[in-house]
Parts: C-alpha cells; sequence; structure tokens
C-alpha cells in the first residue's frame, strides 16, 4: 500500500472517500437527494454493486477521511451495516488519525447497529435531528420523534467519539421562539458539531410542489435571516466555531471530511448518484437505481457525467469553495493550489466588496464578514 | 384605347385592362397607399401621381381619422375623389349612418358613395364604370421625351434596387439608357413592368402608365423618391417637382450590449436602410452605455418595425433608449440647434429659448368618449382648437399638442379611452417655445446619461418621482443600498433607494452539489451580462425604457 507522501497533492489525488447508500423509509417532503424508496429488496444486491464499484480501485486506498451519508444508511440492518461496512474498510483503508462519519436517522439507529458501527471504524455520526418540534418535523415529513434524537445520541455516545446534529430553520410558521429552543435542546444533548440548514424549496420536491399551491408559504427573507442570525449568535456564545456557511464545531471537532469539498480537494465517491473529483475531473454516478446495479455489477462504468475544468475555471471555483469558510481564502495555499494569483482574478471585486464591509482581508486571507455570509451566494457570484 | 390611371387607397400596387362598355378597353393603373401616420408622406407621394383617389370606407368601422386625412391630402392634390363604402354585406355594416358622416366628414355627397363588397363582388362594376366615367385620364404625350416620376422603391437582393414609376410624358422602354436626374446618373434599363397586381414584364411603358424597373442600381440611397426619370440621350428641359424628403421625427439611441458588437450594429443598421431611406442614424457615446447609434425614425410605428427587422435579422442584445422627438434650441447667441438627444441641450444659461414641435392632432371617437379624451389631451398640453360631430353619436375633436406627448401612448390611450373605436391622425405644424427642462437621472450619484429626458418644467417633479418608482422595480436589489435621482441641473427634485440584499445564501454545498452550483453561477453570470453596468450598478435594458411608462 502507498502512503500518503509518495501522491500527488491532495487537489488532484484523493484522501476522502463517499460513499453513498440511497435506502429510505420514504421521502421527506424537501428532499431531493439520489434515494430509494420501497425498493428493500434491492438492498442485498446494491450492497453487491457498490462492492464491484469499489473493488474497480484494484487495490486498496489509504485515505484519512471516509463519510456514509444516504439516504439513510442506518435504514440497513446491523448484518447489512456489517457487510457494507466490512466492504468500505476492504478497499477504503482508514490512515492512523482517520475520520469516519456515518449518517444516522434518530429514528432508525439502535444499539446493535451502533456496536457494528463503532466495531469497523466509525469515528462520528452525524444524526438528522432537524427539529424537536413535532409540527416542524410533520412539515418536514420527518418521521421520528422528537424523543428519539436525545435515545439516539446516548447509545451513539456509549461507543462513538464524535456527534454532530443536523437542525433545519426557516420551515414555514416556525417562530424564532421555536428556532431558539431547538438550538438550545440540540446543545443540551452536547454534540460535537452542529450544522443548521437553512430549508430550501428545492425544485420537484414535495414541498416545493406545496409551496407552488400555495398550500405552505415561505418565510420572508427578514426573517430567514433573523433565523439565521439567531443561530449563529446561540452557537458561538455556547462556544462553537461557525466555520462554514452552516457548520459549527467545538474546537477541534470540525468535519474534516466535508472540509475537503470547501477546500476544493479531491475525492472518492462510491454509490448511486455519488460524485467524485479525481485529477480536475469531476463525476457523477448515475442516479438511477436499476442503472447503477446493472452497470456496476456488470463491471461497467457507473459514471453518467463527467466534466473536467479549464485551470481557470478550476481556480474559480475554488475561489467560489474557498469562501465559504471561515479562514476564506488563503493567498499563498490559493497560489500553490491553483497556479493562479487570488488578486489577479479578482482584485477589484475583492477590494469592492471589502469595502461594503461584506469582506474582510488581512493580507494573508480573503474572508466573509458576518453581513458578508448572509449574503454569500450574490457576493461569490460578483466575484466570479 | 383609352387610359386612365387613378390611384385607389388601400390594395396593393397594381394596374389591370378591363372591358368598359361598347367594347372599349380601359386601363386602369393603381397605386396601394399605407394607412399609417407614420408613413403619410408615402401617401402623398402616390398621390401625386394620380389623376383621382378611390376613398374607401369600412361600412361596420365608420370613418377613421386616416380617411379624412388622405381625403384632403387628395383635395389638396387636385384628385378626383370616388368615394366607396367596402363590406356592405357584413351584417354589423351600418351604411346610411357612415355614408352621413362621410358626407359630414370630407364632403362628398351621399348619391356620390358607391356601395360595394370587396369580398363578394358586389357593386365592383358600378366601381369600375364610375372610375372611367369620373375620374380624368391621364394627360401626357407619349412623343415628349421621357419624364416619370419616381413614387417609391424597393430593395431585392437577387435584382438590386426595383424602382417604381409613374410615366408623364414619353415613353420608357426595355434596354432604354435612362438618367436619374438628380444625382445625374445614368443606367439601363434591365427589366420592365406593371403591376397586374403581381410584378409582370413588358417592353414598354407609356405616359400615364404606372409600373417598374430595374437597372442594376445597386443600393437605393442612388434612387431618390421623387425623382425624375429621363431619357439619356434625349433628356426632358424640366425635371419634375419631387417631393419633399420625410423628416424624422422620433429618435432614440441604440447600443449593443456587448461593445465589441458596435461594428456589427453598424452593418446591421446599414443594411435596413438598404430598403428604408427615411430610417437614419449615426454613431453617438454615452457614458452609461458606450458606443452606439442614434436613430431616427418617422415616428413610433416606424420605430418598432425598424426594431423588429433588427431582432429578426440579427443576435445582437441591444438597450435602446426612451424616444425623444428633435427639439430646437436658441441660444443666446442667436443660433439655432437641433436637438435629437437630450445629451445635447446646453446650460440652461445658454439658453434664449427652447421649442418643441407641435402638431395639430385629429380624433375621431364616439361621442360619449369626448369628455375623457378632453381630459387625457389637457393632462397632455393639448390646446383645444374644434369639434365637429360627424353624426350624433360620432365627432371629430382637433387639438394643437406637443409631438413629445403623442408619441410615446398616446395612441394606446385613445384606444383605452374609446373602447378600440377610436382613431387619431396629425400633422406637423411647426416649433413653438415652450418651458422645458433636461430631467436626469442619477443611479447611485452617478449620472446616466440615457436615462436623461427632456420634459414640461410643470410635469417634471411628477415624471421624475414616477420614472424613479419605475426604475426600482426594474433594478434587481443589490449588495448595497441603491440611490436613485432625478435632477433638473444641479437640484435633486426626487428620490428613492433599493434596498440591499439581505440574505442570499444556499445552506448546502458538498460534493454534489458542486457542479449544480457552478453552473448556476455560471447562468446568472450570463443573465448580468445582459445588462450594462453603471458605476457598480447593473441596469436591466427594460430600465432604459422606464421612461416611457411613466403615465400610468
Amino acid at each position: 500500500m502507498r502512503s500518503s507522501s509518495d501522491r500527488p497533492p491532495a487537489w488532484l489525488w484523493p484522501r476522502a472517500a463517499y460513499v453513498h447508500v440511497p435506502f429510505c423509509a420514504h421521502r421527506c417532503s424537501y428532499c431531493d437527494f439520489a434515494i430509494a424508496v420501497g425498493q428493500d429488496h434491492l438492498i442485498e444486491l446494491y450492497l453487491d454493486a457498490l462492492s464491484a464499484e469499489l473493488a474497480t480501485l484494484g487495490t486498496p486506498e489509504p485515505v484519512q477521511t471516509i463519510f456514509l451519508g444516504g439516504g439513510t444508511p442506518t435504514y440497513l440492518s446491523a448484518a447489512q451495516l456489517a457487510r457494507l461496512l466490512g466492504d468500505v474498510t476492504r478497499w477504503l483503508s482508514a490512515e492512523p488519525g482517520h475520520e469516519f462519519t456515518v449518517e444516522a436517522n434518530p429514528g432508525t439507529l439502535d444499539a446493535d447497529k451502533v456496536v457494528v458501527l463503532a466495531s469497523h471504524g466509525v469515528t462520528r455520526v452525524s444524526l438528522g435531528a432537524q427539529s424537536f418540534h413535532p409540527h416542524l418535523l410533520r412539515a418536514l415529513e420527518r418521521d421520528h420523534a422528537p424523543q428519539d434524537v436525545s435515545r439516539a445520541v446516548e447509545i451513539v455516545r456509549k461507543r462513538i467519539g464524535q456527534i454532530s446534529l443536523d437542525l433545519i430553520f426557516g420551515v414555514p410558521e416556525q417562530t424564532e421562539g421555536e428556532w431558539q429552543d431547538d438550538l438550545e435542546r440540540a446543545l443540551g444533548l452536547g454534540p460535537d458539531h452542529v450544522s443548521t440548514y437553512g430549508l430550501t424549496y428545492e425544485k420537484g420536491t414535495p414541498l416545493w410542489k406545496r409551496r407552488g399551491r400555495g398550500e405552505v408559504v415561505a418565510l420572508g427573507e427578514e426573517q430567514e435571516l433573523a433565523l439565521y442570525a439567531r443561530g449563529i449568535d446561540t452557537l458561538e456564545a455556547a462556544g462553537f466555531e461557525h466555520y462554514e456557511i452552516s457548520n459549527f464545531a467545538l474546537p477541534g471537532r470540525r468535519s474534516r471530511h466535508n472540509q475537503v469539498y470547501w477546500a476544493n480537494e479531491a475525492y472518492f465517491g462510491f454509490g448511486m448518484g455519488a460524485a467524485r473529483y479525481l485529477n480536475g475531473r469531476r463525476e457523477l454516478n448515475t442516479r438511477s437505481l436499476k442503472g447503477y446495479l446493472q452497470r456496476a455489477l456488470a463491471g461497467e462504468s457507473t459514471t453518467f457525467q463527467s466534466e473536467e475544468l479549464s485551470p481557470e475555471e478550476r481556480a474559480r471555483e475554488t475561489m467560489a469553495l474557498q469562501l465559504r469558510r471561515k479562514e476564506g481564502i488563503g493567498r499563498a495555499a490559493f497560489r500553490a493550489q491553483t497556479g493562479y494569483d487570488l488578486d489577479a482574478l479578482a482584485g477589484p471585486a475583492i477590494a469592492r466588496h471589502v469595502e461594503l464591509g461584506l469582506l474582510g482581508d488581512d493580507g494573508g486571507h480573503v474572508f466573509l464578514t458576518r453581513r458578508g455570509k448572509y449574503v454569500a451566494d450574490a457576493l461569490i457570484e460578483r466575484l466570479l | 384605347m383609352g387610359e386612365k390611371p387613378p390611384s385607389p387607397l388601400p390594395l396593393s400596387p397594381g394596374g389591370r385592362g378591363v372591358g368598359g362598355e361598347g367594347g372599349q378597353c380601359y386601363e386602369l393603373n393603381l397605386i396601394d397607399t399605407p394607412g399609417h401616420v407614420d408613413f403619410n408622406y408615402e401617401v402623398s407621394r402616390s398621390l401625386a401621381a394620380c389623376e383621382g383617389a378611390i376613398l374607401l370606407v369600412d361600412a361596420s368601422q365608420g370613418v377613421q381619422a386616416q380617411t379624412v386625412a388622405n381625403a384632403y391630402l387628395a383635395m389638396e392634390n387636385d384628385l378626383t375623389i370616388v368615394p366607396v363604402l367596402n363590406k356592405i354585406d357584413m351584417p354589423i355594416a351600418r351604411p346610411d349612418e357612415v355614408i352621413a358622416e362621410m358626407e359630414h366628414a370630407v364632403g362628398v355627397s351621399a348619391a356620390e358613395v358607391l356601395r360595394v363588397s370587396a369580398k363578394s363582388g358586389l357593386g365592383i362594376d358600378e366601381l369600375f364604370k364610375a372610375i372611367i366615367e369620373r375620374i380624368p385620364p391621364p394627360p401626357g404625350d407619349p412623343m415628349a421625351p421621357l419624364t416619370a416620376l419616381v413614387y417609391n422603391s424597393h430593395f431585392d437582393t437577387f435584382k438590386g434596387v426595383v424602382v417604381y414609376v409613374r410615366v408623364m410624358d414619353g415613353v420608357l422602354r426595355k434596354g432604354q439608357r435612362i438618367r436619374l436626374m438628380r444625382g445625374a446618373t445614368e443606367h439601363e434599363v434591365a427589366e420592365l413592368g406593371q403591376f397586374r397586381p403581381a410584378p409582370t414584364a413588358c417592353n414598354v411603358l407609356s405616359a400615364g402608365q404606372v409600373g417598374y424597373f430595374m437597372a442594376q442600381i445597386k443600393t437605393i440611397a442612388d434612387v431618390h423618391i421623387g425623382d425624375t426619370v429621363t431619357d439619356a440621350a434625349n433628356p426632358t428641359d424640366t425635371p419634375l417637382t419631387g417631393y419633399k424628403e420625410p423628416k424624422p421625427m422620433v429618435y432614440s439611441g441604440l447600443y449593443p450590449v456587448e461593445n465589441k458588437d458596435f461594428e456589427e450594429l453598424r452593418e446591421s443598421l446599414a443594411k435596413l436602410r438598404l430598403n428604408d431611406s427615411s430610417f437614419v442614424f449615426q454613431p453617438e457615446v454615452s457614458e452609461g452605455l458606450g458606443f452606439g447609434f442614434r436613430c431616427g425614425f418617422l415616428g413610433m410605428l416606424h420605430r418598432e418595425i425598424i426594431q423588429q427587422r433588427l431582432e429578426r435579422d440579427s443576435e445582437l442584445e441591444l438597450v435602446q433608449t426612451a424616444p425623444n422627438v428633435t427639439y430646437e434650441v436658441l441660444t443666446r447667441k442667436g443660433e439655432i440647434l437641433a436637438i435629437d438627444n437630450p445629451q445635447k441641450v446646453p446650460e440652461a444659461g445658454q439658453i434664449e429659448e427652447f421649442r418643441e414641435p407641435i402638431v395639430r392632432i385629429s380624433f375621431l371617437l364616439p361621442a360619449a368618449n369626448i369628455g375623457d379624451l378632453m381630459q387625457l389631451c389637457s393632462e397632455r398640453r393639448g390646446i383645444y382648437v374644434r369639434t365637429e360631430y360627424l353624426s350624433p353619436t360620432r365627432a371629430i375633436l382637433v387639438y394643437e399638442m406637443p409631438l413629445a406627448e403623442v408619441i410615446y401612448d398616446l395612441y394606446d390611450k385613445l384606444k383605452s379611452v374609446t373602447h378600440g373605436y377610436g382613431t387619431m391622425d396629425y400633422e406637423f405644424l411647426g416649433y413653438r417655445p415652450a418651458d422645458l427642462v433636461r430631467l436626469d437621472v442619477l443611479v447611485h450619484h452617478k449620472r446616466v446619461d440615457a436615462l436623461s429626458t427632456i420634459v414640461h418644467r410643470a410635469t417634471a417633479d411628477r415624471r421624475g418621482r414616477r420614472l424613479l418608482k419605475k426604475l426600482r422595480e426594474e433594478i434587481d436589489r443589490h449588495l448595497f443600498e441603491v440611490i436613485l435621482q432625478a435632477a433638473i441641473g444641479s437640484r435633486i427634485i426626487a428620490r428613492e433607494s433599493i434596498a440591499p440584499m439581505k440574505k442570499n445564501v444556499t445552506a448546502k454545498c458538498y460534493g454534489g452539489d458542486i457542479t449544480r452550483k457552478r453552473k448556476l453561477w455560471a447562468k446568472q453570470a450570463a443573465g448580468k451580462k445582459r445588462m450594462k453596468q453603471v458605476g457598480q450598478v447593473d441596469i436591466p435594458q427594460e430600465a432604459f425604457l422606464a421612461v416611457l411608462e411613466t403615465d400610468q
């Protein structure tokens, strides 16, 4: 096996791998991910296919982070999980000090599954808590109850070191008080990491359709902003570092895997609909379960989309992604990674937005100010 | 064989032979004319080439403002008018009422009016008989040197310029060496024909006949409408009087969104001018919009037609500024400046007198709507001239009004006030002094020259406020508060602001989201490109036309 040192730099060759498990009990109202509902009879076949796709690596790859996401990985039985994790760790060998995250649904996690996770080297569980208010969970069509979250945290904590909680804000009719309460109840469970996601109405989702029919009314911009700001204030006051637009961590507890994305570094991707970024090439696996099974099992490529960016496009994309981070874009690292001078690409635009108080610039780094975070998308668009 | 070329209103240009009474054969030469006020000059040209005019009135719609205007044009040209009531077979026809209107409006007698249905052929024989009996045969001597009036032309991609002529004296032959007297250019007639009504080749056009010829003339600018065609070897001594060149009444700026498209735009405009010499353009520079062209049109319809042709023929992204009329400024030094662009207005201190074009405008409308229309006209600084009742229910209302108040949307307003039944027509009277000022717009403290307009001082505040409100709707929110101001000179008369964007951030950005996000950015960047950036503010094309819609 190769070691880290003789490999190309991290933005070309991955030290990170994402594995996708698409199965879910049902589709949540806001979800537009690559998932499979009512296809449980295909789980075993899917594990075969995933194993076959992993085997295309040829030799086991040393990685520092693995992220098992979904879908709902914990929807699998303990035995299926064990099989899956066995295959994953056979082909993706965790280097010392690795991070291995598994996404979990509070309603489907049990002690047996936690044992399986822990015994395969999982170091971090990301729990989709979303809210502690039954009516908000209903609006999101989450199928767990508020008390499932604390129960799940309890059983995870016995075996696995780090816990992250996902929360959603900006749900129709959600009040600031309810959001404050969600934040506090999440903090009360003692997580290492919290993600707060502003609800997005993705095209084609049940929620999007309901909004179109006027059955739900999206919160106004001012309300959403107030919720977002309250999340930042509350979590920072509790000692969490706001290290990415939607992510907060206690010192030393950032998601190392997700930071790979925001650094615009390389990562492997396995499973239906999974994305990967290797040697400057972005690839996407097919989002069709049948298509994925057929191709992977036949030993054919599961790639459905592939693109290679020009060096300049890559540099601009790096700029856009890195700006989401607390530390923003480091000029020296940026040049090393992209071959471009940040100021040559966007110097005047950066200066303008520094003047507007939306960007900070300490000479070494360019980063979003608090107000800049609120309008990050519009700002990034203007830098590109 | 007798020849009678009358000129009827509207049909395709044509000439045809018909068998007359008693086996005599008559040839009637027809010229079609457009109906819209922008193209009145074209009607005048055609009338000058005729002996008579068929005045067509729709039996259900009744007399239109254009009917009256065209009838008077025909009278001024000493033409015999043959009044015709068309569509009498329609169930909603009201022939007696409309004939009464015709009596009142253009002074024809009821007994003269022919009742026809062009669709069913009803009354057509009587019409031909009337044309032959009433309209005098054309004068003209086929033996005299060739004298032919150019009354129109168009450009054919394959054949070059096609020249429409009425032969006054002499004969025009295929192969003949002819001279266009204005430019003294000589050409050989390659093809000759008559409209029957499709262009049909022939060998000779003789005095009194109407037709067309091609002579390998490359550009339409070489052919002046109103020019005289004569024989190169045996020229006439006396060219025909010709026409007054139509003057553009409305100007607006046309700018490519991308400065690099300037040359391509110039080529497209030049191509349009090939077929339409009444459209003019010249390069101009705007601080806000960069390099573009000042374009002159006969009127708003003409402007719209040109714009549609441009859009059809080229893929250029264009920004068009609000149209304005041509003003005159008498300076303290005694010079008279023609102002076809608000940018050319001199400093207030240098202006002795600011003048604007005035038109006499006639509305023909249901009597029930007179009150509303008068209200509209007084809002538009109209000076009442007179009312004439054509019948108890229909009237002609005449006003004198600044052209600037007419061109924007008066026609639409008339249609809405009269539920579609009103029509209007106007003629240019001349320039009159008025208390005019230039209204400037500042976007984020920077004057956007392309948004300046010339307005009457009394309406400046109101227009300024409305303009800013409209701009506020058109300009997207930015990352900072955008300040909009309207000013006369250094005095700010109105202010609006566009609140900055408050929250605009996508929650999730992980591996699978990156490609999607980048495509979204690219799409949004492309959208931005279609806007004009003034200072740090992106101004969409629609905003430059906001000036037009300030009266809602």
